[in-house]
């Protein structure tokens, strides 16, 4: 990475982008397959928005969004592109899932995707790599500049147990039960510069952090960094990294619809300053999310005062309801909350759907089938 | 002499047999694979041919019978796994790949027919060999495709043109008995019931099968160990009833696979792995066939054999070839496609079997065409297929981080 790449591309306020990890099934018993460059292969012959990349194993597909200014033009993109995914998925005698995990294959079948980058990753990380099989959602939204990101960045970092409890869906690993709503983000922490951003305030500070990094040899680039939220300077972004890829496209829309709404409220409002608080409770609320969903508790480190995640979460959408109108994405904000006051979550669903199906083949069955829109159920 | 002792030379006792076959088999299979580097069935075969009647003559006709009910079962349990994975929805969404499969086994048919009796075999006899030489054995690639943990596009592939194949070979060969018992002066009755009796019966044999594994599957819920056994018993009892009812064990329990796959809306059976278990039948499969082979064979095959091995390559490369790459996959897999499609084994021993079983002369003088390409195949198609899959990227490799 040069220093050039470290300037921050200023982008239009506020514009969206998604990029979505899936798993590619087998369709015989619906553990993962090997497919992913046959499946990227075909989907390069057709016409679909967006682009579709390879991640760290072939039992892996990425779908990246182009950039919108709207939920309304995400979502429909993002249904295209899942139709056209799931075509040319089955034309391979392959089935895609959403969802955080894979409830039962094992990682030491996995194969690490054959680039130099991804090579690398195995040689570094050893089984992490394989591991490192698991399923998320990153969620861009675009800023003025570099300063602008650092707070970003921090100020969104309050509402990390909000991402989790709202996009968790990975309950099951290794054919178990794990007994979290999301037992993705424990594979995130086993990486050593897994965690957030440094106490940093201004880009220029950012910048200096990075050098000084990569002066000593720890990184060589920003992707070295898999923390939960992350400045992007190339795209002039800031990226959240902590949702569980959801069970259906228009619930990923939904949750970008909700990052794009508090970013609106906290980069036109600024409530509050960045406050190391935060990060001192950061760890406690991530789990709580994480083993939890929306009934674990949250400690708010500008009020020191104690809720429960789905309370925070409404009482949030109320906040940013303004911003959500202006935006255009009052309706879809109003369809998540309803979910929350109902205690939906995808890790409830996958729990339920195992609890009538009793076998995980069936319930991996039932994710593809619901993700490639061939039933309709909850979004 | 106390008469609790026992009496020699005492006639054969199948479980010693079994027994002996497979230790024969896992210790030559390991010999061979240490000493030549290829698969392990490449070593069964082997094995049973030095045993076999040709060799050493421990395994000899007498016993090779004995022994064809294992060889029965451990291709009822391959044709079933292969059925369940003949998934007639991707047929449909991928209309090429059924295209192909129709392709390949028609060229094969009328090119082996051709080129046999242009070397002035007589027609029927080039129609049956023609026939037989449509189907791809399934359980080298199987077997193959399970020993390197093979996974992607060539493997599920090849194993779905091996189904479809096989199915169309049968079809045609036991068309063809028609025309067999035709020849020798059968009552009309026959020369028309049989082959109607064998195609419909063996078909509605699969199907009872599959109706009643997937009723017993919902009853007995979701738990893996009960529908292993019950699948297991499920097709040792098919098998069984297509000897009590003289059919086809080949159509039935691929029909059993297919039907219990295709027919089950509701997803009530669980998938079926037989396993460590397979594995077993596996090495005796192959000792058998191996035995069932004789030298002499390939050398009253000798060119012809050659010619029909070429001849079916050409064939069936020339179908994968010229639709594969409309099914959309990655540029080279056809190739490999051709290569994974060449073994014969075990099926087409039993096809040949089966006609020598109804018209001795008949079989003698079709085992010697076919059987010596089935010989040289039988050493040749599972490296052929070990090959292909390897170089496709699809054998899981073995790949660690340094320590």
């Amino acid at each position: 990475m040069t220093s050039s790449e470290l300037e921050f591309t200023p982008s239009a306020g506020l514009t969206l982008g998604v990029e979505l990890e899936l798993q590619i099934l087998n369709s015989r018993d619906f553990n993962l397959a090997r497919d992913a460059a046959d499946l990227i292969n075909l989907l390069e012959q057709s016409g679909h928005p967006g682009a579709v990349k390879p991640e760290i194993t072939e039992s892996m597909v990425e779908l990246n969004s182009s950039i919108h200014a709207s939920y309304g033009s995400l979502v429909r993109e993002l249904e295209t592109l899942r139709d056209a995914v799931a075509e040319s998925a089955e034309r391979l005698n392959l089935r895609i899932a959403g969802g955080g995990s894979h409830p039962f294959h094992d990682w030491s079948d996995r194969r690490i995707y054959p680039t130099e980058r991804f090579q690398n990753l195995l040689k570094v990380y050893g089984y992490l790599a394989k591991q490192f099989t698991i399923f998320g959602q990153h969620v861009h939204v675009g800023c003025p500049d570099g300063d602008a990101a650092v707070y970003l960045s921090h100020m969104l970092a309050r509402y990390v147990p909000h991402f989790t409890a709202l996009s968790a869906s990975s309950p099951f690993q290794q054919g178990a039960d794990t007994s979290y709503q999301s037992s993705r983000l424990n594979n995130v922490s086993a990486f050593p510069l897994s965690g957030q951003m440094p106490f940093v305030q201004t880009w220029g500070e950012f910048t200096a952090y990075f050098e000084r990094m990569r002066g000593l040899g720890i990184v060589e680039s920003m992707k070295d960094f898999y923390w939960d939220i992350r400045p992007k300077p190339e795209y002039g972004t800031v990226e959240v990294r902590v949702f569980d890829t959801p069970l259906t496209v228009e619930r990923a829309a939904l949750l970008a619809a909700y990052v794009q709404g508090l970013a609106r409220y906290l980069l036109n409002e600024r409530p509050h300053a960045p406050s190391r608080d935060v990060y001192e409770f950061y760890r406690y609320n991530r789990f709580q999310a994480c083993r939890y969903g929306l009934k674990g508790s949250l400690v708010d480190a500008y009020t020191e005062k104690r809720s429960s995640v789905q309370e925070d979460i409404l009482s949030t959408l109320q906040t940013i309801a303004p911003h959500a109108r202006a935006l255009g994405a009052e309706a879809a904000l109003q369809e998540l909350g309803a979910g929350v006051i109902e205690g939906y979550s995808d890790a409830g669903w996958v729990r339920q759907a195992y609890a009538e199906v009793k076998s995980l083949n069936d319930v991996v069955r039932l994710q593809s089938e619901l993700w490639m829109g061939r039933t309709k159920v909850h979004a | 002499m106390p008469t609790f002792l026992p009496e020699f030379p005492s006639s054969a006792n199948p479980l010693l047999l079994f027994g002996f076959l497979l230790l024969a088999g896992v210790i030559g299979g390991e010999v061979v694979r240490r000493v030549l580097a290829v698969p392990h069935i490449v070593g069964y075969v082997l094995i049973g041919l030095l045993l076999g009647a040709g060799g050493l003559g421990v395994l000899d006709t007498g016993l090779v019978k004995e022994a064809w009910t294992f060889v029965e079962l451990a291709l009822g349990l391959i044709l079933f796994e292969l059925g369940r994975r003949l998934d007639i929805t991707w047929l449909k969404r991928d209309a090429w790949l059924a295209a192909t499969a129709l392709l390949e086994s028609a060229l094969t048919f009328w090119l082996l027919f051709l080129v046999l009796t242009l070397l002035e075999v007589s027609p029927l006899y080039a129609a049956v060999a023609a026939a037989i030489g449509i189907s791809t054995s399934p359980a080298v690639v199987l077997v193959v495709a399970q020993d390197l943990r093979a996974e992607g596009q060539v493997t599920e592939r090849a194993l779905n043109l091996a189904a479809i194949n096989s199915v169309i070979s049968f079809v045609v060969v036991t068309v063809l008995l028609a025309g067999v018992h035709h020849e020798y002066e059968a009552a009309w009755m026959t020369v028309v019931l049989h082959p109607a009796y064998l195609l419909l019966g063996s078909t509605l044999l699969g199907l009872l099968a599959s109706i009643m594994a997937v009723l017993l599957a919902r009853w007995l819920g979701k738990s893996g160990r009960a529908h292993f056994v019950m699948t297991l018993s499920m097709i040792v009892a098919t098998i069984g009833a297509a000897h009590l009812f003289e059919l086809s064990v080949v159509l039935a329990l691929l029909a059993f696979g297919v039907l219990s796959k295709n027919l089950d809306r509701r997803h009530d059976l669980m998938p079926f792995d037989p396993g460590r278990l397979g594995q077993m039948f596996v090495v005796v499969l192959f000792v058998v066939s191996g035995a069932s082979l004789t030298l002499a064979e390939l050398v009253a095959g000798g060119t012809l054999a050659v010619v029909f091995i070429v001849t079916r390559f050409v064939a069936k490369s020339l179908g994968v070839m010229s639709l594969t790459r409309f099914s959309g996959v990655r540029p080279g897999a056809a190739g490999m496609l051709c290569l994974a499609l060449t073994p014969m084994s075990a099926l087409a021993i039993s096809m040949v079997r089966g006609t020598t079983e109804l018209y001795p002369e008949f079989g003698t003088k079709l085992a010697a065409i076919v059987l010596s390409a089935v010989l040289i195949l039988e050493l040749l198609g599972p490296i052929a297929v070990d090959f292909a899959l390897r170089r496709a990227g699809e054998a899981a490799a073995e790949e660690k981080p340094a320590p």
